[in-house]
């Protein structure tokens, strides 16, 4: 590959980059720390590909492809695919697919900062990392009878509707999918809309058999918007 | 040896001259056809699984890339400001007792495996020995304090997973380098990774410290979006729920997890809290994921293919994998 294609190619990774870090778009795929190098790498790739491209320029080709030797091999192309991927297919964040074909759905650990007490007032909005870990783990019951407040999209499997959630601790490929079983008044939405549910855990509901899936009983129900980050961590 | 692109583009050319074809065309014809072709595209990847193997794909190559420019700005550094003397200097004379020091070394790169590819064949290519650069490229990603605090966070009601992470991560390192000063064959690397850089002395080292960044990030970026679409489709094609179910018994568990840990490919500084998640698994297997997983995976073995060339890789990889499980194993049973 010549060198010219392979500076386009670095110049538009690193476009690729810039532009999913400024529209927010990154937070599909990874987590919200890693903005600053997102950035920064963009940055470099573009700069180190408008450095050759100036010197090359001023050098003159024939010695410009001498002092940089290039082995080139056929594998650079690969790094148009991301491009690809960005510009022209910008894939969505992840949905029901992955919550649908995990077997580890609620994997949750026991940590005793999640445990503590709840805080007081009528609704108490809980990340559903913190819910789903509540019930599995925690044993005094500290939920049953107060009400709860839980984010997520919606999600139909076997006859029961779920409310579902992804967590992520780096990047897409490492989503842990979280899911509660919806009872109740559930209007008819379509799959994947996000919504607000307030209502009460089922007392020990979640168990072992039903590998750790709580019951939720939904006493109101607000269809939202895709959060801006649509992934708990 | 050295071809150049431009010898590379001229045997293309059949014809006369202004029939010439070369990659800088194909780039733009390719390009004009997505454009053109966009909506098809888009249409034609709107099916649940393929959607969310675009995404796990786009995941891995953007959660890893910034790691792979830190990577080969340190290699670029490396090449430009460090003379190969004063390597030397500072390693023992003798590779095995270098073997030691550049694992505890690897304490000092914070980022994960891809960064530590290109790092580890700059020093190949400044004279430092092979054992040694290996050493450093098992060690760096495992061992660092950004793992080890992420593994700490994970873990925090087993903080001797911590200590056992450690010890089976370094001494992987540190076996599979003494094992290369003893079996090792310098012909299973590539030619062009031990190539040295042409001299510098004239050029300006910052021209010198660019090139060389933007060189190998060429080089093994590629590469690294080759082992990324093989995670992205093991991931979401390759049902993993019964391996989990297998994972249960010990001797099966603590396989299937090394192996689990090869095909996800999964970011150092991500393993432990999935490795957590496992939690109908005993600590052991867990533990041999998260040694095996920065040692050897899919994304790596691409990495390493397109650094030293196949034949290394394909020798390298398998003997990690086997070292990697049996110091994880000896690990779990001494420490945890």
């Amino acid at each position: 590959m010549r060198r010219e294609t392979q500076n386009i190619l670095l110049v538009l990774l690193g476009g690729a980059l810039l532009k999913i870090s400024f529209s927010g778009m990154y937070l599909r795929y990874v987590q919200k720390s890693l903005l600053p190098l997102l950035i920064a790498a963009g940055v470099v790739m573009i700069g180190l590909a408008l450095f050759a491209i100036v010197t090359d320029i001023r050098r003159g080709r024939a010695e410009a492809a001498e002092a940089g030797h290039e082995h080139s091999s056929r594998s650079t192309w690969f790094l148009l695919l991301p491009v690809m991927a960005v510009f022209l297919i910008s894939p969505p964040a992840l949905g029901g697919d992955i919550v649908n074909s995990a077997a580890d759905t609620n994997q949750t650990q026991r940590s005793r900062n999640l445990l503590g007490e709840l805080p007081s007032g009528d609704v108490i909005p809980l990340s559903m990392t913190e819910f789903v870990t509540r019930t599995a783990w925690d044993e005094s019951g500290t939920l049953d009878g107060r009400r709860v407040k839980l984010t997520g999209f919606l999600l139909r499997a076997d006859g029961e509707t779920y409310a579902a959630r992804i967590a992520i601790s780096c990047c897409a490929a490492d989503a842990r999918p979280l899911k509660v079983r919806l009872g109740g008044d559930v209007p008819a939405l379509p799959d994947e809309q996000w919504v607000e549910v307030t209502g009460q855990v089922v007392p020990k509901s979640a168990n072992e058999t039903n590998s750790w899936v709580p019951s939720f009983t939904v006493d109101s129900f607000t269809p939202v918007a895709e959060p801006v980050e649509p992934y708990e961590s | 040896m050295t071809i150049t692109g431009e010898i590379r583009s001229s045997k293309r050319r059949s014809g006369p001259p202004r029939l010439k074809i070369t990659s800088l065309e194909v780039l733009c014809g390719i390009l004009v056809l997505a454009l053109l072709f966009q909506s098809r595209l888009v249409d034609l990847l709107d099916v649940p699984k393929l959607r969310t193997a675009s995404t796990v794909f786009v995941a891995i190559c953007v959660q890893a890339m910034p790691f792979l420019v830190l990577g080969v700005l340190i290699s670029g550094a490396i090449a430009a400001f460090v003379p190969a003397s004063a390597l030397r200097r500072l390693l023992p004379s003798k590779t095995a007792l270098a073997v030691p020091v550049a694992g505890v070394a690897g304490v000092a790169l914070p980022g994960c495996e891809c960064a530590s590819v290109p790092v580890a064949r700059r020093l190949m290519q400044q004279g430092v020995a092979p054992a040694v650069a290996l050493t450093f490229l098992l060690a760096a990603p495992a061992v660092n304090p950004i793992v080890l605090v992420s593994t700490a966070v994970a873990f925090n009601d087993t903080p001797m997973m911590v200590v056992a992470r450690f010890a089976g991560s370094l001494l992987t390192a540190m076996v599979m380098g003494w094992l290369w000063v003893r079996f090792g064959k310098m012909e299973w690397i590539a030619e062009r990774a031990l190539a040295r850089m042409s001299d510098h002395s004239g050029r300006n080292r910052w021209a010198v410290f660019a090139e060389s960044a933007r060189h190998d990030l060429v080089d093994a970026g590629g590469f690294l979006v080759l082992g990324g679409l093989f995670a992205a489709a093991f991931k979401t094609f390759v049902p993993t729920a019964w391996m989990q179910t297998l994972g249960a018994q010990i001797v099966l568990g603590v396989l299937v997890m090394a192996v689990l840990a090869v095909v996800l490919a999964l970011c150092s500084e991500a393993d432990a809290f999935v490795a957590v998640a496992f939690s109908a698994l005993p600590l052991l297997p867990r533990l041999v994921f998260l040694v095996v997983g920065p040692a050897v995976d899919v994304k790596l073995i691409a990495l390493q293919a397109g650094a030293f060339g196949k034949s290394f890789a394909f020798r390298f990889a398998p003997a990690t994998f086997v070292v990697a499980i049996l110091c994880a194993v000896l690990s779990g049973v001494v420490l945890l």
